[in-house]
């Protein structure tokens, strides 16, 4: 009894090692339309050596040829593993479809297409996983779905009930949440109220009637939002990844000069385009946020969709407001030096402060815009679903 | 929806636009040529004849799935490779040999012994104490746990609580081994026991002491040199002590040494800038994600541009972990965040994760890094208190005591 206990006991006093390499799973891909459902598995080589003995020669390396002799095997170990049911129907599973391979970060992977076809249309599709249930309870399939032009996915165990997916609406909560959210961020994030303020104010005064006043106001509106959302789109997919401090720095200079602009005038012509120049810049930090919150490429279509609506609308309704009331006192006498100038200045030293203490990293006793943006994501909904990276 | 939209919501359009370019999952491809090769094995069961056997006996299991004996063995040799190779994999073979017993909430006294030291192995600290401590409990008259299995549930427990933090607690797990009920079971007890509370106690102000227990230890044999060599390597290292490189290299004097070891090594080499010694001891290991980390640090330290690939490597296995829902690598995320992807701010959050798990030196001397170059120095604060309340000693750590102790 003491010399297992000795070895065990060595290895077992050593401090913890963490994960290395990385535990088995299985990538599952299907299609839904209408009563077919293509199907893609991706299952690690490795594994199925395990399962399978696939090294003919026994030369610790696996070969095309010893893979493509077994397709067979492979192919009914999948078709044992994988089984799917459509609103309580099994549907049938089509023959295999070539014998193709692919890499994952662990190594190769087998890749197993099939056709199924379900009884009726499908709505709701459950999946019964059973893959290497009894060799390796660790192993777990990612599953992806795209169905009605939703994309879902799901972590599986062999031993689970079939699971459920999809169904009417399973996702809309999700978006409205999302959209919320963006809402939500427009009215904390102050650095990027106090910028479309800076914008709005001497917009409003460009003209005594309300149609030039109007279309000044949707020139910067507009230039904002386009600017903003090509930066959104291009951080979030890693395409554009500008250093956040620089970007908050920015963010905060871009208020001070829009701020600075109405004391002194800089730029007088064409707002738009200088709102379009910053906007651009102001993307890259609602990205930052998005980023913050654990969103990643392959999900992003409908948060960033959602997020993205929902900053519109919340600025769409800051506007309107804004605009609304500042209409109203435009005649009045203390407009221009009180709200002008005064509220310019006021923006004006706010957003300095921000500047020095993002620009120095320092922390001069305002609430950090940044930080606030982190918090008020945490919660995005749509993140609830496993994100998948195929 | 959207286009009748696109007037209105130009940035909508635009957007629109990009979720189409979002990456496509890569194209499956057929190798032209049968003798291609597509995988190779895991390197570390190179031996044809070790294959073999592995294969005999997982057959065997599987017409004999409920033979205890047998289970236990397969479960305990998978753990060992996996602590050899780093591959978590072999968590899943251990758990598989385990499985008629595994969901028992009170199996037999091995499996429950091996349970407890897979969930520790998958981070899953509270079930593995759980389990530990039911076999340390005394059990009924007519069916006692096994001196050995009360002797490894105590060893296994105080490393569990060393890991978390817990050192007094570990330390009386370790004082109780020395107590004469487990005499009979000799020096394979004693000398890990005294090891242990040697460790301990170093980290707890008793640097000196402990350095000299463990040298004593050392003369009088009876115990795995190369685990003690370690223990001393670390000691030496958190004292500060160029001795720190000799006991490492005889910890790794074995013929596979373990992943664990080779990682510290490296660590203590990439501290002294010898990032040449890195690459050459890490040649061939790559697989462990631990071992690949400390060499894409090594090669962007050195400007070579396999670094690249050797980050792009790790992160798509962290993609893949974190995709799973497996948050037991934090330690590592978060170091290739620091050190190779230069993002101070996720670095910091996942060593705090990783700070609310683990509570090593190692795991301490990252979260004082990330937060001073995420410039958060206050968000270290946690561990100069344990420094405070412990007496905790470690000259990696006392380079940065300046900032926000």
């Amino acid at each position: 009894m003491s010399r297992p206990l000795a070895a065990l006991a060595l290895s077992l006093l050593l401090p913890l090692l963490a994960h290395a390499h990385k535990p088995s799973d299985a990538y599952l891909q299907l299609q839904v339309d209408g009563t077919q459902v293509e199907q893609r598995l991706d299952i690690a080589l490795r594994d199925l050596e395990r399962e399978l003995a696939l090294d003919a020669d026994d030369d610790g390396q696996l070969r095309w040829g010893e893979v493509r002799a077994r397709w067979a095997d492979i192919d009914r170990l999948a078709l044992q593993g994988v089984a799917l049911q459509a609103d309580g129907a099994p549907c049938l599973a089509g023959t295999a479809g070539p014998a193709q391979l692919d890499s994952h970060s662990d190594g190769a992977y087998a890749v197993l297409t099939r056709r199924w076809t379900c009884p009726a249309p499908v709505r709701q599709l459950a999946i019964a996983y059973t893959l290497f249930a009894d060799s390796d309870p660790t192993h777990r399939g990612i599953v992806r779905i795209w169905q009605d032009g939703r994309d879902e996915t799901a972590v599986l165990a062999a031993g689970d009930a079939p699971h459920p997916i999809g169904g009417s609406g399973s996702t809309a909560p999700g978006f409205a949440g999302l959209v919320a959210e963006g809402v939500h961020h427009i009215w904390i994030g102050s650095d990027h109220l106090l910028f479309l303020l800076a914008l709005l104010l001497p917009a409003v005064l460009s003209s005594a009637t309300l149609r030039p006043v109007l279309s000044e106001v949707l020139r910067v509106v507009t230039a904002f939002t386009v600017a903003h959302s090509i930066t959104l789109g291009l951080a979030a997919f890693g395409i554009v990844e500008p250093p956040s401090r620089w970007v908050e720095s920015l963010i905060a200079a871009s208020v001070v000069f829009a701020a600075l602009n109405n004391l002194v005038p800089m730029v007088r012509e064409g707002r738009w385009k200088l709102t379009f120049l910053f906007g651009l810049v102001h993307g890259f930090g609602f990205a930052g946020a998005l980023k913050d919150a654990g969103l990643v490429r392959d999900r992003l279509v409908l948060p960033l969709l959602g997020f993205n609506l929902g900053v519109e609308l919340g600025q769409l309704a800051v506007v309107a407001l804004f605009v609304a009331a500042v209409w109203a006192f435009r005649s009045a006498a203390f407009y221009r030096p009180v709200l002008l100038r005064g509220g310019s200045a006021l923006i004006a030293v706010v957003a300095t402060v921000w500047l020095v203490e993002r620009a120095f990293d320092l922390q001069l006793g305002t609430a950090r815009a940044q930080s606030a943006e982190a918090a008020a994501l945490a919660p995005v909904h749509l993140i609830g679903h496993e994100p998948l990276r195929a | 929806m959207v286009p009748a939209r696109c007037r209105g919501w130009a940035g909508a359009c635009v957007l629109l636009l990009l979720l189409h370019a979002a990456p496509a999952p890569a194209a499956p491809h057929v190798p032209t040529d049968d003798a291609a090769i597509v995988e190779h094995l895991p390197a570390r069961i190179s031996s044809s004849a070790e294959r073999q056997r592995q294969r005999a006996e997982r057959e065997q299991l599987r017409r004999h799935p409920r033979e205890l004996s047998l289970a236990t063995r397969l479960a305990r040799e998978a753990l060992l490779r996996a602590r050899r190779d780093g591959d978590p994999r072999e968590l899943g073979q251990a758990q598989a040999a385990l499985a008629p017993w595994w969901s028992l909430p009170q199996p037999p006294a091995p499996v429950r012994l091996l349970r407890a030291i897979v969930r520790q192995a998958q981070h899953d600290f509270a079930p593995a104490l759980q389990d530990l401590e039911a076999l340390l409990q005394p059990g009924p008259e007519a069916d006692p746990v096994p001196l050995a299995i009360q002797a490894q549930a105590e060893l296994t427990r105080a490393s569990v609580l060393q890991v978390q933090g817990r050192w007094r607690e570990a330390d009386a797990g370790c004082a109780r081994l020395l107590d004469v009920r487990y005499a009979a079971l000799g020096a394979a007890v004693r000398g890990p026991a005294l090891a242990c509370r040697a460790e301990l106690s170093s980290l707890q102000g008793q640097a000196g002491r402990a350095e000299a227990a463990l040298a004593v230890l050392a003369h009088q044999g009876g115990i795995d040199t190369a685990w003690l060599a370690l223990l001393r390597a670390e000691l030496a290292e958190r004292r500060g002590e160029a001795g720190a490189e000799a006991f490492y290299r005889e910890a790794l004097a074995t013929p596979s040494p373990e992943v664990y070891p080779l990682a510290a090594y490296a660590d203590w080499l990439l501290a002294q800038r010898r990032e040449r010694e890195v690459l050459a001891l890490l040649a061939g290991r790559e697989e462990a994600d631990a071992l690949l980390l400390r060499r894409a640090i090594a090669l962007r330290r050195s400007g070579d541009p396999r670094a690249a690939q050797a980050a792009s490597t790790l992160a798509a296995r962290f993609d893949a972990a974190r995709v799973r829902g497996d948050r037991s690598h934090d330690r590592e995320l978060a170091r290739f965040q620091l050190d190779l992807a230069g993002d101070a701010r996720a670095a910091l959050a996942s060593a705090q994760a990783n700070w609310a798990v683990q509570k090593e030196p190692a795991d301490a001397l990252l979260l004082v890094r990330a937060a001073i170059a995420a410039g958060q120095p206050e968000a270290a604060q946690p561990v100069w208190r344990l420094v405070q309340a412990t007496g905790w000693q470690d000259a990696r750590l006392r380079a940065f005591s300046g900032a926000g102790s």
